[in-house]
């Protein structure tokens, strides 16, 4: 029983990981029609920026928020610089930008910040908590807690601003929304930068209990993408259930089979969710027409 | 007239590579060459792929992979020939495209870019921890030149021949596809997949052909690699490797195969600068060396930004031709 327990935390910490990145998908989907391939990238720039701030001598709070604000302001200029140019045109184009563009912050963390894992001390020393014979690290429950954060902060965004509302109008009908005058090019500007805040405030979070290095963006884009193609991309609260259900199946995958095939599990979850219902498990039954 | 004159950037490409070993003494350089063609072999079919079907793919080098394993087990643990070894490998190598990409290709947009990225990385832990057939992180080694019947292929410029022998037959089988019936399919879908389908083209059909056909080139380069080095291990199978080789196809262009195959030869080269370069300062060919993802991720981003068309697209403009 503790066993599962142990498992059921594990798969809602790594959900609550996957969730910030498939909202992160989620939002520049809404905004451009295209897949962000360099949205694992905001999550290893986090990470790697949140060690570098810190090792600046900065307390960890301000490092974090510095590493948040920093790797939106990069998700803001990726899209001025590269997407942008692009206009409103063949999703395509937008995804071949993002897949150089990851390429380029990669190497560029490679360069700036070398080859080797780097660690970050978690957010509250201590020894972890015991639940009914299961333990839980203080850094999860700070996964959690900033996930609920950042999930709650962005429906308030989103239902009860007039930013937000410019965020939905851009993302439901890009012209009707120019019409009403809504600056479109911008709102894919600021989806781009929140898009970023997550990746990054998720590879933060996660970094004190896993360490990050320069390639990990990749492998995690994986599963974030997947999460929200299991939710139904486009939508941010089946996003979030999307990397839930992905993270507890991973965990219990690892522990009830074998923990080499936890990786399997984003991709044959990927292929199983476009094969047999594309629209995602939160995702009506909306057919595209003529 | 006119038509003939198409075919001449293709006889000259053809007439060079097929006499450069007579030219060429030295035997690293036509090692090098030959990598060239390695790297080429995977190049048409991801023109095929990317430059007429217009699909992304992120993981051709776990096909490269599957189809250097495939072969390499095969001649060494199972003891078959050579060209079964070879057979096996691009067969392998187009099943795993065919799994991966029915059922990402039924829909619009780019599922297959992500799909083929995970299975790129699933690829990359499987070579490593399927030790009984890859050997692990050691990788395998002690596998057998190319063999045909009891004709041992072991000169470098006899396997430089067959390497680009390789080539030039995957080039004429991409070319036959992209200049009959199914490559105006496939050139139908960058225009308007909709219309396409309007027009009668069985889109998802053409999609998932190009890129089954591009899995298989890929596993015979593979194949061909393993047997050409020796020595395989997971390390010469990873998503940089995807990444250079999708460079290849979107610096050499959209619906080209040339374009691709010298785009593949440039960047394959820049890898070798010092020893085609004989004064250059080792310092400068190390910065190239060092710089070299970048430049690839530099180079995708510049070519789709100012030039989506590529090397390809931009000789068509020069020609005065519209693509």
């Amino acid at each position: 029983m503790s066993e599962l327990l142990q498992f059921f935390i594990a798969g809602l910490k790594n959900g609550a990981i996957y969730a910030l990145l498939a909202l992160g998908f989620t939002i520049v989907y809404a905004s451009t029609g295209a897949i962000n391939f360099a949205q694992g990238e905001f999550f290893m720039l986090g990470g790697m920026l949140g060690v570098w701030f810190s090792s600046l001598g900065l307390p960890l709070p301000v490092a974090v928020v510095a590493a948040i604000v920093a790797t939106a302001a990069i998700g803001a200029a990726f899209e001025l610089l590269a997407v942008r140019p692009l206009g409103a045109g063949d999703p395509l184009r937008v995804i071949m930008v993002t897949i150089g563009g990851s390429v380029i912050l990669r190497q560029l963390a490679l360069h700036l910040f070398g080859p080797d894992e780097l660690p970050l001390p978690p957010f509250t020393e201590g020894a972890s908590i015991k639940v009914l014979g299961a333990a839980i690290e203080r850094q999860t429950v700070w996964i959690w807690a900033l996930t609920l954060l950042a999930v709650l902060g962005l429906a308030f965004l989103y239902r009860k601003t007039a930013f937000g509302k410019a965020m939905r109008a851009t993302s439901l009908q890009r012209d009707a929304a120019r019409l009403v005058g809504v600056d479109t090019g911008r709102m894919v500007t600021y989806s781009f930068a929140l898009a970023a805040a997550l990746g990054a405030l998720a590879g933060l979070a996660v970094t004190p209990l896993t360490q990050t290095v320069f390639d990990v963006g990749a492998g995690i884009s994986v599963k974030g993408f997947a999460a929200a193609i299991l939710g139904g991309l486009g939508n941010p609260v089946a996003a979030v259930a999307g990397g839930i259900v992905l993270g507890l199946l991973e965990s219990m995958t690892a522990g009830y089979l074998n923990p080499l095939y936890k990786d399997a599990v984003a991709l044959v979850v990927l292929l199983i969710v476009l094969f047999v219902k594309p629209s995602g498990i939160f995702g009506g039954g909306r057919r595209e027409k003529v | 007239m006119n038509r003939l004159l198409r075919f001449v950037p293709a006889a000259v490409l053809t007439i060079v590579v097929a006499v450069l070993p007579l030219v060429v003494a030295d035997r690293f350089l036509l090692k090098v060459f030959t990598f060239v063609g390695l790297n080429a072999l995977t190049a048409v079919g991801l023109a095929l792929l990317f430059g007429y079907a217009g699909q992304v793919s992120l993981g051709h080098a776990a096909f490269v992979g599957i189809g250097a394993y495939a072969c390499a087990f095969c001649t060494t643990k199972l003891e078959l020939p050579w060209l079964a070894g070879f057979a096996i490998a691009a067969l392998l190598s187009a099943l795993g495209g065919l799994l991966l990409s029915l059922p990402s290709l039924r829909l619009k947009g780019h599922y297959l870019a992500m799909a083929s990225l995970g299975f790129g990385e699933l690829m990359s832990v499987a070579f490593v921890e399927g030790s009984p057939v890859t050997g692990g992180v050691n990788g395998l080694g002690g596998i057998p030149f190319p063999a045909i019947g009891a004709f041992e292929i072991r000169e470098p410029a006899t396997l430089y021949w067959l390497v680009w022998g390789v080539v030039g037959l995957a080039a004429l089988i991409a070319f036959n596809i992209t200049s009959l019936r199914p490559g105006r399919a496939m050139r139908s879908l960058h225009g308007s997949e909709l219309g396409a389908q309007a027009c009668g083209v069985d889109v998802t059909g053409v999609k998932v052909r190009s890129f089954v056909l591009s899995a298989a080139f890929a596993g015979m380069s593979g194949a061909l690699y393993a047997s050409f080095v020796g020595f395989i291990s997971p390390s010469v199978f990873t998503l940089s490797v995807s990444v250079n080789l999708l460079a290849m196809a979107v610096v050499g262009g959209t619906g080209s195969l040339i374009g691709p195959i010298l785009s593949a030869a440039a960047l394959t080269l820049l890898q070798y600068i010092d020893a085609l370069i004989p004064g250059l300062a080792r310092e400068t060919a190390q910065v190239v060396q060092s710089f070299q993802a970048d430049i690839y991720g530099l180079a995708i981003v510049l070519v789709v930004l100012f030039a989506p068309g590529g090397l390809a697209g931009l000789w068509r403009r020069r020609g005065g031709e519209r693509p």
